[in-house]
């Protein structure tokens, strides 16, 4: 929920090469359960998508800064892409 | 000295029933693995627009949502 102009200047800063999204309506936050009405903010989240639109992975709160658990769902989703490896061929 | 003591205490029970209350609690996303994402359509830091469902049947996508990461809030 950070400003445009704030994700612009971080943006800059470090060379994102990803898109870098602002909710500045909550919509996004509140559409995805994220949202904290009393206290007004969002909770921290990562969450994975796979090509057909389905979440695969969600982590939330402290821990989704860590970005090990969604690291190896893509790496599971690249393998699903890639198909079931073929079986060796058994030499005679 | 007992007097004092039920005012420390009272004045305890008091301090926990008006500071001492728990901070509201996160909110718990009701997604679940499985789910279908919610779409959504947000601008870049260009102003240009950015929809979830323009990925389908062409990448995977990684949504992280690190609210307030940038700013001093």
């Amino acid at each position: 929920m950070d400003s445009f102009a704030a994700n612009k200047a971080y943006a800059e800063k470090i060379s994102v090469t990803f898109p870098l999204l602002s909710d500045w309506k909550r919509q996004t936050t509140k559409d995805y359960g994220l949202y904290n009405e009393v206290s007004g903010y969002g909770s921290r989240a990562t969450v994975v998508v796979d090509r057909d639109g389905i979440i695969q992975h969600v982590e939330q709160g402290r821990t989704a800064i860590d970005p090990t658990g969604a690291y190896q769902v893509c790496d599971l989703l690249q393998k699903k892409k890639s198909g079931p490896s073929k079986p060796e061929e058994k030499k005679p | 000295m007992k007097r004092l003591s039920l005012a420390i205490v009272l004045i305890g029970l008091f301090c926990l029933a008006a500071f001492g209350q728990a901070a509201p609690a996160p909110p718990q996303t009701h997604l679940k693995v499985g789910d279908k994402a919610p779409d959504f359509t947000l601008n870049d830091t260009e102003g240009k627009p950015v929809k979830l469902s323009d990925y389908k049947g062409k990448k995977s996508v990684v949504l992280a949502f690190y609210v307030l990461a940038f700013t001093g809030g």
